[in-house]
């Protein structure tokens, strides 16, 4: 039941010391499910060393320049950038999710809309897609983007934001704020922080009267300049944030229980009762929920809101022992005799037999 | 990648997500029990709303109670699409629970959940005919469209924005039920006692709707920028807003306030 498919590399381009730009194209069979919005993100998952990793990077390219592109910068100690900068080739397939996210507000082809744009290091890939679409689609809207860096050799996209300066003439501007360089002007060096982004709303970037804003970035900076950005008016409806592409886990690995019981990696043995069948499934410890290993194994195992709320996933737990993530269903004496909730549960036990039927 | 703490501390301070990705567990949880709770009472609301219809006295408030219902399941519609985002099977969702059952009018269920079925308690009691159904919906409407205001800025934006959309026309059918409140009114004595009676059934099972004081709940939802202003403060501005909606559709309206 996986919903990943094999999209190949047709490109690496090498963008900064630390960033690849990659092409992709989608297989035959995924029938059009990549066709993205923009600021949408693609989710990757590769096995190191017997570990499923899974990260997610915002796809660079307008919805119709008719190419899939994600630009991946290598982050210290990250396993996937590091790999996707360093190893990955033309011609290999990276397993991937259909685009996902919200980063975007719906298109009106007619109206003069002004756009801000907040972008932190690589926090300009979804910039990139926002930009290219919105200027396209939108002949009378213009886009103002602060964008942040350590230095200027840092600058993810250099030169495509400079071509896209020249092709929309007068309706992209660009600030850029470096880090570690210092510019002719005071305001354009050092970090995008609140006393920053006031100096910039005070004298450069007029906030009023701007019609959305949208920021992607580390933490600190997306709240300073949204921070900013209310003080000079600006209605919070019309921020929208993307926490920083690569910080998507995609999927968050499940921890280890406190007390070391269903230590990570190691393997259960879950008997599953379903309409009077019994099947057996490995899972691993600390990692799967019970009904996500059902799922994997293809049983038709009931669920409905995943969240511990909707309790359409009960089942008897008949022998074993689980650790619950969330129960908001499920009562005390249900637990009592013995009901889960498969959505939450983890074993604890090397073994555990459960039962959807009672 | 941000670790757990370093999203709760980014949440509480203003922070906002547009993906499932980044949710820590607890959040999660939490967001998909306001969402749920959300669906269920929309879904539960339009089934109580629909057999209403045909009580309508005319053709006008026959549109407006369809209109009612029609609009607040496209509200569960949306709200269950964000659900979907986070592995929710929407199609086995939307008919998990009989949404048009109803207790006894003269049953009381407190604030106890009835099993996983998430609905605002409110929505378990029968309504007993088209003045009744008036009276819930101007009352409960007002009490919704105080709830979502408190939402529509939170953490989470896909359901802020869908909130956005929302909220609007939630304040609409309030609106609608105070049109049809004034033309009852407008009948006499006898429709107007009829009215007081629905207000005295109703006022103590929507206030209980905005939760407990000081609820511990309510201050995680806090931290987590998933709801803002406490419950008291809500059940004030609920009470100050019905004083003067129905002493304005009834006249001079002394009741429970």
């Amino acid at each position: 039941m996986s919903r990943f498919h094999p999209l190949t590399v047709t490109e690496i381009k090498r963008d900064t010391r630390e960033s690849v730009i990659v092409t992709l194209t989608p297989p035959a069979t995924a029938n059009g499910d990549f066709k993205f919005i923009q600021g949408q993100y693609l989710t990757f998952r590769r096995v190191f060393d017997g570990e499923e990793m899974r990260r997610s990077y915002s796809i660079c390219a307008g919805v119709n320049d008719g190419i899939l592109r994600v630009g991946i910068k290598k982050v210290d100690g990250g396993w996937f950038s590091s790999w996707a900068n360093d190893e990955l080739k033309v011609g290999d397939t990276l397993d991937a999710m259909a685009p996902m996210g919200n980063f975007h507000s719906p298109l009106m082809p007619l109206e003069a809309r002004r756009y801000l744009g907040f972008a932190g290091g690589s926090g300009i890939t979804p910039m990139i897609s926002l930009i290219k679409t919105a200027l396209e689609a939108e002949p009378k809207s213009t886009f103002t983007l602060v964008y942040g860096n350590r230095s200027t050799s840092a600058i993810m996209f250099r030169e495509e934001l400079e071509d896209l300066k020249n092709i929309y003439m007068g309706r992209l501007n660009i600030v850029h704020i470096l880090e570690s360089e210092a510019a002719d002007i005071d305001l354009f060096s050092g970090r995008l922080d609140r006393a920053k982004c006031d100096e910039l709303f005070s004298r450069w970037v007029e906030v009023e009267g701007a019609d959305l804003a949208f920021i992607c970035g580390p933490e600190q900076m997306m709240l300073a300049v949204s921070e900013a950005l209310k003080a000079h008016g600006m209605d919070e409806g019309a921020i929208k944030f993307e926490l920083f592409a690569s910080a998507h886990p995609g999927k968050a690995k499940k921890k280890a229980a406190a007390d070391g019981v269903a230590a990570k990696g190691k393997k259960c043995s879950a008997t599953i009762i379903l309409d009077g069948a019994a099947r057996v499934v490995e899972l691993a410890k600390g990692e799967e929920t019970i009904l996500e290993a059902a799922l994997a194994a293809s049983i038709d195992a009931p669920f409905a809101c995943k969240a511990g709320v909707c309790s359409t996933c009960r089942a008897k737990l008949v022998e074993g022992e689980v650790d619950m993530e969330a129960n908001y269903a499920l009562e005390d004496y249900e637990v009592e005799r013995g009901y889960i909730l498969t959505c939450q549960s983890h074993p604890r036990t090397d073994r555990v037999v459960v039962d959807y039927d009672q | 990648m941000a670790d757990e703490k370093e999203i709760l501390d980014y949440l509480s301070r203003g922070g906002k997500f547009s993906a499932p990705g980044n949710a820590p567990a607890r959040y999660r949880a939490e967001l998909l029990r306001m969402m749920a709770s959300f669906v269920d009472s929309e879904m539960a609301g339009a089934a109580g709303f629909a057999d209403c219809i045909n009580k309508g006295p005319g053709v006008k408030e026959r549109i407006a109670a369809s209109r009612i219902v029609l609009e607040k399941l496209d509200h569960a519609g949306r709200v269950l699409r964000i659900m979907g985002d986070f592995g929710a099977d929407a199609a086995r969702y939307q008919n998990i629970h009989p949404w048009a059952d109803r207790i006894g009018r003269n049953d009381d269920i407190g604030v106890t959940r009835r099993g996983s079925d998430m609905r605002l308690n409110v929505f378990h009691y029968p309504i007993s005919g088209w003045t009744d159904s008036v009276v819930m919906n101007v009352m409960m409407g007002a009490a919704t469209v105080i709830q979502l205001s408190d939402m529509v800025n939170c953490s989470y934006q896909p359901l802020g924005f869908a909130l956005r959309d929302i909220l609007p026309r939630e304040t609409r059918h309030a609106e609608l039920g105070e049109e049809g409140l004034r033309a009852l009114a407008a009948r006499g004595d006898a429709e107007r006692r009829q009215i007081d009676d629905s207000v005295n059934y109703w006022w103590p099972r929507i206030a209980s709707t905005f939760g407990a004081p000081r609820s511990e709940r309510a201050a995680l939802l806090k931290r987590f920028g998933l709801r803002h202003r406490p419950n008291e403060e809500l059940l004030e501005e609920w009470r100050n807003r019905m004083s003067i909606s129905l002493s304005s559709a009834l006249g001079s309206w002394g009741g429970n306030c």
